[in-house]
């Protein structure tokens, strides 16, 4: 739906001046931001704990070190995920049960936050196919264009999240991500250009995730997405992103499987 | 004794018993037979006595046989006066002529006769303007737009550069009822509200209704802005037009037969793109304009019998090659039948259809697809007015209307999408209403009435339940013309006034209004895609109370006015969304609607000075808007987008001599409330903004001066034509149209806040012609 603001793009043009400028901001209290990610491609548990800082702090986050971080399977079995430095906390060959839920709890000072996730069957790319593009949209230079091409299965809602690579690099920030559900292509053979970013040259490695993602994470990201940059235009309400995490804290936890595919470009 | 008997019986016969006789009949403008909106029929030796024409230009005044003094008053004309004795019910039909000296600089002017109908009419808080009143005021491109003028009056906000639509008394944008020749009109904006649907040349008429709306309107919260068109020359053909840097218009009107009928056609064209291929960051192949058209005709079969039919049909384009387009647009038709059952008894028969739509193409080839959305009325409507006597004026009527919603379908050109169609959904919206303008002494008039309205959501399609949070927990499904969900409503009104002197009165307004059809817009800039939604088993009508108080005082034989008003409105079941809601293309969109209450109160001053070479007006709002949800902002009340708490207008128009006029304009309030950031965090490595609280924070405040130049051409008898210059924005104030926030290109561990500026001066040339 992101096309639709290509619209407000050209009042942008029309705009005769944009400039930074000074505003004073209140200072939020610090609150605690959780990102948790479970990958069954790794079976590796990966979170990240830091505190939200003043919106105009050129500071790095301010991480956090001395938390209890845990993950709990369907059967109540509790696993301790142990810091690594740097905010991050990592667990290592954990081994999925797909189609079960699984529950992250985070205790901090004296407050223990907790996420759940349902990690849901994979989905598997079918190809990577590319078309040749001759630019000029918005002054993009000419180039090409990839397509995400899967099967979706029929009668389930699916959810997926779909990240690039280029050359090897991850192209996973907010705004390179791509969210697609299956409202309108449910039981589809789908085949969906990624616009976005450059269009790929000749020689270009380009890679394609597509993970298999549940409901509340797909609505996360597409908000997240919608007040990236506070591009209010684009979002109804700007407000924090609905997260899984309770007591208030940011972030999500997201366990998904995933299907990689990698071509080059010719 | 019998003789006291006899004189007695005389003295009551001849009193309240004595025959009671009806003046009737319209009031025209001689120069091309328009009916006159709003005349005043006086008469001059019996106090507080007398009659205003209706919107059709009629009178009805009752009074004991006897001898009158009549006057026929209306702003811009010369009055005239007529002895009529009223020994038998007698038709007058006068035709009123433009005081020669004004005629000659082609602009209709206030006559230098007495004027306060400000301080003795009952009707409370109505803004009226005729369009060649404000011809000079200077405005954006050069294209002089009634609506914008409005936007300067006390009380009336406009929703900023780049945004539709206006706010009245803290009310949002959907809350106006927007009326032209009585078919509601669901988007009032081209190029996206740079201009308004009305193009002035084809406009009779525009009244307010800020507080005490009569009974008649109904269906919005807030406001009823009702446009009426003109009715086309009747006397000889005429042609009028402007060309400017933007947008050019032509307006032809002629009688059909002479004194009888006319037929009026006004156009307009935009050409704002050529422009924009000036600018080498837009592609060569982009579309950007709109186009309107007015038309109107009427015939009167007899005396007794009017007919009017009336459409207005715009449409904006916009596209990029093919990888793009949009366009959105009104159309709406409207036919009228005016008949006189009695002297006294007045009836107007309505059938109106009405259509907004739009539609997006978006890529080529097999990856594009197409949305479309609209929304349709038909709506029937009886309207009488009753002159039941001179001291008691009855309106009262019905209408239904029959609204369909299409919120929108896709399609695709490639197999990877289903074809989706968002359900339809049907309603019936009645009003009934009874109101009555009575006088009692010389000193009271009260407005009153009742309106009665109800909406029916009717099937076939589905109704869903949601949980606190919104996940839809059930469905049910309808047949077709089954009921969904009923509401209905009593809506008092009242409006009076009394005259403390010939200059000066107070007045006092109450309305309840209810509103069954909501539109959805995102927070900071409103589009032609924002849907309206119907009242539904999730969604309850929007309920506004206000009570208003107002003092008004003419000056030095009415050169100025002076008024001050105070009001106080309560708003129930306002509605906004959920953080993230999802408002295109969303079946389930009542799961992301959250309701709360609204309050709204300010004080609006003005000083208008009327006549004389230099005129125009100074006006002051103070004013708060606030909203109150459960699942907002922890309950906390918080400011409306609105929430403008001072706002200024100051409107100077000076007319040097006979060919020229200067004028200038500027406009102040204290910025927009907005929702910022208190803080950030990271995560997948991209800067997130954290958010505390809703519309904690300001826009800078808006200030902008506005100057025109009109230089009158020499003028031949059947020519007249002038040069219009204006300079928009005139000090190049760099006016926030967005503030964002983002990471420092430069320096990705840095924050930064960009403000997004649209208009720096803008100056803009318009030559119109008129052939009389």
């Amino acid at each position: 739906m992101k096309n639709i603001f290509y619209f407000f793009a050209i009042i942008a043009l029309l705009a005769s001046c944009q400039k930074v400028i000074d505003i004073d901001l209140n200072e939020a209290n610090p609150t605690p931001v959780i990102e948790g990610n479970y990958t069954a491609e790794d079976s590796t548990v990966r979170v990240k704990l830091s505190l939200t800082s003043s919106y105009f702090n050129s500071e790095t986050s301010n991480f956090i070190n001395d938390a209890n971080v845990n993950i709990t399977d369907d059967s109540g079995l509790i696993s301790n995920i142990p810091s690594i430095g740097n905010g991050m906390y990592e667990l290592q060959s954990y081994i999925p049960n797909f189609n079960t839920t699984y529950t992250l709890s985070v205790s901090h000072d004296g407050t223990t936050y907790s996420a759940q996730c349902d990690l849901l069957d994979t989905v598997s790319l079918s190809e990577i196919t590319y078309e040749y593009n001759p630019g000029g949209f918005f002054g993009s230079d000419a180039g090409y264009l990839v397509f995400l091409n899967f099967d979706d299965p029929i009668n389930i809602s699916n959810y997926y999240q779909v990240v690039l690579s280029l050359n090897g690099v991850e192209l996973n920030a907010l705004n390179e991500i791509f969210t697609q559900d299956d409202i309108f292509s449910d039981g589809n053979t789908v085949s969906r250009p990624l616009f976005g970013g450059d269009f790929f040259q000749i020689e270009d490695t380009v890679g394609m995730e597509l993970r298999s993602i549940d409901q509340d994470i797909y609505s996360y990201l597409n908000e997240a997405i919608s007040i990236f940059g506070s591009n209010s235009a684009s979002s109804a309400a700007p407000g924090n992103p609905y997260s899984n995490w309770n007591n208030n804290a940011l972030g999500y936890f997201s366990a998904y499987g995933n299907s990689r595919k990698e071509i080059i470009i010719e | 004794m019998k003789t006291i008997v006899l004189a007695l019986l005389l003295i009551i016969t001849g009193s309240s018993f004595g025959q009671k006789y009806t003046l009737s009949g319209t009031i025209r403008d001689a120069s091309n037979g328009e009916d006159i909106y709003g005349a005043t029929i006086r008469v001059t030796n019996l106090s507080n006595v007398g009659a205003n024409t209706n919107a059709y230009g009629f009178y009805s005044l009752t009074l004991d046989r006897g001898s009158y003094e009549i006057e026929y008053r209306s702003t811009g004309f010369e009055a005239q006066s007529f002895q009529i004795d009223l020994l038998e019910n007698i038709s007058k039909n006068i035709e009123l002529d433009i005081p020669s000296d004004v005629q000659q600089l082609g602009e209709v002017k206030v006559n230098a006769t007495k004027e306060n109908n400000n301080i003795t009419s009952s009707g409370m808080n109505v803004t009226r303007f005729d369009p060649k009143s404000i011809e000079t005021i200077p405005v954006l491109f050069g294209e002089k737009d009634i609506m914008k003028t409005l936007q300067l009056t006390p009380g009336v906000k406009g929703a900023g550069e780049g945004n539709a639509g206006f706010f009245v008394r803290g009310g949002g944008v959907d809350q106006n009822l927007i009326l032209l020749d009585e078919a509601p009109v669901y988007n009032a904006s081209h190029l996206l509200g740079f201009f308004s649907v009305f193009n002035s040349d084809a406009i009779k008429d525009v009244a307010l209704y800020k507080s005490g709306i009569p009974a008649e309107y109904g269906g919005r919260a807030s406001s009823v802005m009702d446009v009426k068109m003109r009715d086309g020359n009747t006397k000889k053909f005429g042609a009028s037009g402007g060309i400017g840097l933007i947008s050019s218009r032509l307006t032809l009107e002629a009688p059909i037969v002479k004194d009888k009928g006319a037929i009026i056609i006004s156009g307009r064209r935009s050409y704002a793109d050529l422009f924009l291929g000036l600018s080498e960051e837009v592609p060569d192949d982009t579309k950007l304009f709109f186009y309107d058209l007015n038309a109107k005709a009427n015939y009167r079969i007899t005396e007794k019998d009017r007919v009017f039919l009336s459409g207005y049909f715009g449409r904006d384009k916009f596209g990029l090659g093919d990888d793009f387009g949009f366009n959105w647009g009104n159309a709406t038709g409207t036919l009228r039948w005016n008949h006189l059952f009695s002297k006294k008894l007045f009836s107007n028969t309505t059938v109106v259809y009405s259509d907004f739509d739009y539609e997006f193409n978006i890529g080529s080839g097999n990856d594009g697809f197409g949305i479309r959305s609209s929304i349709q009325d038909w709506n029937i409507k009886q309207d009488f007015t009753y002159f039941l006597n001179n001291n008691n004026n009855l309106k009262f009527g019905i209408n239904g209307i029959y609204h369909t919603f299409k919120p929108g379908s896709l399609t695709g050109k490639n197999e990877s999408f289903n074809e989706l169609i968002l359900f339809e959904r049907y309603a019936l919206e009645v009003g009934a209403y009874v109101q009555n303008e009575m006088k009692i002494g010389s000193r009271l008039n009260i407005m009153y009435g009742l309106r009665y309205s109800g909406f029916n959501l009717m099937g076939s399609g589905n109704a869903y339940d949601f949980d606190d949070k919104g996940n839809k927990i059930d469905e049910r499904s309808y047949d077709s013309g089954e009921s969904i969900a009923y509401h209905h409503g009593l809506e008092p009104r009242i409006s009076m006034s009394y005259i403390l002197s010939e200059s000066n009165s107070i007045k006092l307004g109450y309305n309840r209004n209810y509103q069954y059809m909501h539109q959805l817009s995102n927070a900071t800039s409103s589009s032609p895609t924002d849907n309206w939604v119907p009242s539904s088993n999730n969604v309850k009508p929007q309920i506004a109370d206000q009570i208003a108080i107002g003092y008004y005082q003419n000056l030095k034989r009415n050169m100025y006015r002076i008024s001050g008003e105070v009001y106080y409105k309560y708003m129930a079941n306002q509605i906004d969304y959920r953080n993230g809601a999802q408002l295109i293309l969303n079946d389930e969109v009542e799961g992301d609607l959250v309701y709360g209450i609204g309050k709204a109160y300010g004080l609006e001053l003005q000083v208008e000075k009327k006549k004389g070479k230099f005129t125009g007006w100074l006006s002051y709002t103070l004013s708060r808007s606030l909203r109150q949800f459960d699942d907002i902002n922890d309950g906390k009340e918080f400011s409306a987008r609105q929430d403008r708490i001072h706002d200024i207008s100051i409107v100077a128009m000076y007319k040097v001599n006979n060919a020229i006029a200067l004028s200038a304009s500027w406009i102040y309030y204290t910025g927009d409330a907005i929702t910022f950031p208190s803080g950030k965090y990271e995560v997948a490595g991209t800067t997130i903004p954290f958010y505390t609280e809703r519309n904690g924070y300001r826009m800078p405040d808006y200030h902008r001066m506005d100057i025109g130049f009109t230089w009158y051409m020499k003028e031949r008898k059947k020519f007249e034509h002038n040069l219009n210059v204006s300079i928009y924005n005139l000090y190049a104030r760099e006016n926030a149209y967005t503030i964002t926030f983002e990471d420092n290109p430069d320096n990705l561990l840095e924050t930064q806040a960009i403000q997004t500026t649209l208009f720096k001066l803008v100056p803009s040339i318009t030559y119109n012609f008129n052939i009389k």
